[in-house]
């Protein structure tokens, strides 16, 4: 059996990581959130500027993200802060959900409280009570057929595809070979590549959900009138030689391996238990992807990079990985793995994919990333579709 | 071994370099078509491709076996290939806007 030393939640979901998550239910509630979360040990913050004044489709995909962070099995209890209740995503309205995995959930509203002071003081009460709680649980060796694993990739180049996003496919492979779970995302990068993901579908029906969300990504970005290069590709893109939006979509695509696609998810929905690869619709913006994914219940990321990357989701650790020598010197302090003897010296796929793996147990069982160190959080932006209203 | 020059599929006509090294004028081998030899027509930067073959105007550019976009001009054997020479066909808004003007 390969394994992995978890913290096994009531519904036998295994957190990496055993955190006390606060957080914010409207923007209004942040600092009450930043104050507590910064004291705390162990405690992670997520602040964000909605949960107000936005459409109902918007204020419905910030509700199911919150939802989603609280239902990560990384987070052990959570307080959720508001500062007034709105319909729609209140606080209890989050906790109600949060609660089903069985693990503490507490709500605080600074209006009812009497202010943000005496609201500051609740959630520092809450926090000590739910602190002490789940400092006690130990990690157990754990299956890894329990993972799930994000899959997303940033700052792309042409090493991209050669070597980390094909790497870290055969990463996935294997997991998946073992009963778990990955997530590919970023549908604006399979553009170009969608025919090849579409042949791997596990049915029809998903394979025209994979047309149907790449159409409407494109039909959006036709819908705007603009020449995007330079959105997609990114400068940055360009700058390591991708050429066009389908140079980095069939780069960006090996990354999911070569298993086949159950399913096509909405953003921050969490897949069916079965063991596969699943798709999650979300834009090609790293920060808004892996938020979904997080939110999607994935307990650990790896990120392939081509030009290096400081990004980080607060409640996944977000390994970095790359093959490009020339990044791995200028962005050293975040990127955890180190894959350039794939150029230097003939390493296989195999080999590199191999090493991602280990680097993902390891992970797993309470290695901090680079990021984690620092205290690098860069990770955490909300999609939406409409302006605020 | 050191692996500094990618053609990743048989149908691709572009090969990408992961080195600083090569300049116009070099003579590169290649896996794929086998061992043909193309000399380079300009400096080929860490990450960018050059053209294994000459290619024309309108043209699909292959690499992955797959189009990554069209030749807006021709490109010779050995040249560089990146945004002065190919164009991505996909999501493509400015052309849709040129449409409607």
């Amino acid at each position: 059996m390969e394994s992995f030393y978890g913290f096994v939640r009531d519904n036998e979901q295994v957190g990496v990581r055993n955190y006390l998550l606060v957080l914010s239910g409207t923007i209004y509630a942040n600092e009450v959130v930043n104050r507590v979360a910064g004291t705390v040990p162990n405690a992670v913050g997520i602040t964000h500027p909605l949960g107000r004044c936005q459409t109902r489709g918007d204020l419905r995909k910030t509700f199911n993200t919150l939802v989603g962070f609280g239902k990560n099995p990384n987070a052990g209890a959570v307080i959720v802060v508001e500062h007034y209740k709105e319909e729609g995503c209140t606080a209890s309205q989050i906790a109600e959900e949060i609660a089903k995995t069985g693990k503490p959930v507490a709500t605080v509203n600074i209006h009812d409280c009497g202010g943000t002071l005496e609201a500051t003081t609740k959630t520092f009460r809450y926090a000590l009570d739910f602190a002490r709680k789940i400092s006690t649980q130990q990690r157990e060796k754990v299956a890894v057929d329990k993972l799930l694993l994000g899959l997303n990739c940033g700052t792309s180049d042409t090493t991209s595809g050669l070597a980390p996003n094909p790497a870290l496919g055969k990463c996935s492979d294997r997991l998946i070979d073992l009963g778990g779970r990955s997530i590919i995302a970023e549908t604006t990068e399979f553009i170009g590549g969608e025919d090849v993901l579409a042949e791997r579908a596990v049915n029809q029906k998903v394979a025209q959900e994979i047309y149907r969300i790449v159409n409407n990504m494109e039909e959006e970005i036709l819908a705007e009138g603009e020449d995007i290069r330079g959105s997609q590709p990114t400068g940055d893109n360009m700058a390591g030689g991708l050429s066009t939006l389908e140079e980095k979509s069939l780069g960006a695509i090996k990354k999911s391996g070569s298993q086949p696609i159950q399913g096509v998810l909405d953003w921050a929905q969490e897949p069916p238990s079965d063991s596969g690869l699943y798709i999650m619709d979300t834009p090609g913006h790293g920060g808004e992807s892996i938020t979904g994914i997080a939110a999607g219940g994935a307990q650990v990321l790896v990120f392939t990079t081509g030009g290096g990357h400081t990004i980080s989701h607060p409640l996944m650790p977000t390994l970095k990985v790359t093959a490009n020598e020339q990044s791995l010197e200028l962005m050293r302090d975040t990127i955890d793995i180190d894959i350039t003897d794939v150029f230097a010296s003939g390493l296989s796929l195999n080999e590199a994919g191999e090493r991602i793996y280990q680097e993902v147990l390891a992970t797993c069982s309470g290695k901090l990333t680079k990021c984690e160190v620092l205290g690098e959080q860069t990770g955490m932006a909300i999609a939406r579709e409409a302006p605020s209203v | 071994m050191s692996r500094r020059v990618f053609v990743i599929d048989e149908k691709d006509n572009v090969a990408t370099v992961i080195t600083d090294e090569l300049k116009a004028g070099a003579e590169v081998q290649l896996e794929k078509p086998e061992n043909k030899t193309v000399q380079l027509q300009d400096d080929i930067s860490y990450g960018h491709k050059f053209a294994v073959r000459k290619i024309s105007r309108g043209e699909k550019i292959m690499k992955y076996g797959m189009p990554i976009g069209k030749a807006s001009r021709d490109i010779a054997q050995g040249e560089h290939i990146h945004t002065h020479n190919v164009e991505a066909i996909r999501a493509r808004g400015d052309l849709v806007a040129d449409q409607v003007e």
